[in-house]
């Protein structure tokens, strides 16, 4: 083993206080576009120029997909009403990771099919699964309306599975995105998180979980290929 | 966890969310709130502009489009870099960020939001070290001396959780909590008015939780074997995480969680402690003074002292190994 030639605490923190005065007012404009986001969304562009790397705050960015709600209030009351009307049983799946069927957990057994509940289930409860107003990179730039209302499905894959997400396209802009079906080697209890109660996944039992989320890709996978179809 | 402000996008490949706890329910407090958790947030897509090789426009990619020439950087991907390599010299290269064009061959190579596969026009050179990577701090350049690219994933997103916990600390936030894919950044504590309880997701099952801590003001990363896994034909045999010296990912640890102040360290040292298994990670560890658990694969558990003593909740605490 090397000798220690560096204190690796301090030279971290070190380099945040570098970043951050370095950084502060590169910041600023990308923190007021995601505060004028959720008024005015802007379709981003899904592979924005940047040709000055050293001054990103000047040029566009890509647009992140984004959630913005207060955990007293996961859900809007319209949005509970709109999702599940717009979505249709076949799309609408109500998540709540204390009645999902235990599912194998091992890695040899065939995948467990989820399938979404005949009637979608309003919820005001935090474990709702409808993810509020979501941007995302595929969307063309400089369309104040780039989709076409209604409800698309795409499928998304990874090595652990496949994974439906549908999307509902109200007023040309992403009002909600679930995962409605679910074919992973995994359990699909902890996927099925993602959108509703996304990256919090907050059990009863603690805060927050530690240890990452390889599904999060195919779930992005699965929307971009359903918002393809809502063009 | 009632009184409390989320917010959520998907950045740097993950999923982001930050929660602030509380303060009351007057407009000047909601839009402080607001405005504070923007900004933390803002930091993501910042760093990811500048420590993305997924991205060929990013920083650390224009990087390896000109091998052998002093590029001026940001400040961002400078510190970012130096603390790469700082890992990598204090781990004896178990850790080495110039694993980026292995990892791509290896089919780790899709931008996640847009599913584009990225492929360096690099010949990729297995000589390369993070002894390539030359730094120069005056000049605020970076050259690299070989054909590499540069993966800052074990760096990047903690570096960017760091900083968006440094842009609330700024703004007088005490309680708040960011998750970034499961490396989480807790500060003081959660709505309940107590220290923030973290699981530790058990490494073979998913529904279980390893571990429970309890913590406050500490970054919680961990690094697992389960994360993410060759899209080939072997059945996803390997994982991201690489030995950078022997080129095949790394079989002796199952997860590595680690516990710092600051969640680049957090998650740097437990990427560079899962290479090395369980003995020797858990050395590096204590060596540099954080705290750790290492769940090996036959689910041994090896935990730091520190570990032990602090940060387990009674009762889910029996049975350590080392």
């Amino acid at each position: 083993m090397t000798p220690v030639k560096h204190n690796l605490v301090a030279l971290g923190s070190a380099a945040v206080l570098a970043v951050y005065a370095a950084g502060y007012t590169r910041t600023r404009s990308a923190a007021q576009r995601f505060a004028t986001e959720s008024a005015d969304r802007r379709p981003p562009a899904a592979t924005p120029p940047r040709v000055a790397p050293l001054e990103p705050a000047a040029t566009p960015r890509s647009e992140s997909p984004t959630l913005d709600t207060a955990a007293a209030s996961v859900l809007s009351p319209k949005k509970h009403v709109d999702a599940p009307s717009r979505a249709g049983g076949k799309a609408s799946r109500h998540v709540d990771s204390t009645s999902t069927p235990p599912a194998a957990p091992a890695e040899t057994v065939a995948p467990p099919v989820i399938k979404p509940p005949a009637t979608p289930t309003p919820d005001s409860s935090a474990k709702a699964v409808a993810v509020q107003a979501t941007d995302s990179a595929t969307q063309p730039a400089d369309q104040s309306r780039p989709y076409k209302d209604g409800t698309y499905s795409g499928w998304g894959t990874s090595r652990h599975g496949d994974i439906e997400a549908t999307v509902l396209i109200k007023d040309g802009r992403i009002a909600a995105a679930i995962i409605s079906q679910c074919l992973t080697r995994y359990s699909c209890s902890w996927i099925s998180q993602l959108p509703g109660q996304v990256a919090a996944r907050q059990s009863p039992e603690v805060d927050f979980v530690s240890g990452a989320t390889e599904s999060t890709n195919a779930f992005y996978y699965a929307v971009v290929e359903a918002l393809k179809k809502a063009k | 966890m009632t009184d409390a402000y989320v917010r959520t996008i998907a950045s740097m490949g993950t999923v982001v969310t930050i929660h602030v706890v509380g303060h009351g329910a007057n407009r000047v407090d909601e839009t402080g709130r607001k405005r504070g958790v923007d900004a933390a947030l803002a930091w993501f897509d910042e760093v990811e502009r500048s420590c993305s090789r997924f991205d060929p426009r990013s920083e650390v990619s224009q990087l390896s489009t000109r091998i052998g020439a002093r590029v001026p950087v940001s400040d961002l991907l400078f510190e970012a870099v130096r603390f790469a390599l700082a890992v990598a010299e204090e781990s004896g290269g178990a850790f080495d960020p110039t694993v980026g064009l292995l990892l791509e061959t290896r089919g780790f190579n899709r931008e996640y939001r847009s599913g584009a596969v990225v492929r360096t026009a690099l010949e990729p050179d297995d000589d390369a070290t993070y002894r390539d990577v030359h730094l120069d701090a005056d000049e605020r350049t970076i050259m690299l001396a070989r054909p590499l690219v540069l993966d800052l994933g074990a760096v990047a997103k903690g570096l960017a959780i760091d900083m968006a916990a440094r842009e609330l600390r700024g703004r007088s936030f005490a309680d708040f909590a960011i998750d970034a894919g499961g490396d989480l950044y807790l500060a003081g504590r959660n709505a309940d008015g107590k220290p923030w309880s973290v699981g530790v997701r058990h490494p073979r099952d998913h529904q279980t939780l390893f571990e429970t801590l309890r913590v406050s003001n500490v970054a919680v990363c961990t690094s697992g074997d389960y994360e993410r896994r060759t899209p080939g034909d072997d059945g996803g045999a390997e994982h991201h995480i690489m030995d950078p010296r022997t080129r095949v990912s790394a079989s002796t640890a199952a997860s590595v969680t680690v516990l710092a102040s600051s969640a680049m360290v957090a998650d740097a040292l437990g990427t560079a402690a899962f290479v090395l298994g369980p003995e020797r990670g858990l050395e590096l560890l204590e060596r540099d003074g954080v705290d750790g658990v290492i769940i090996t694969p036959a689910l041994e558990r090896f935990a730091t002292r520190g570990m032990r003593a602090e940060y387990l909740v009674e009762g889910r605490s029996s049975g350590f190994d080392s």
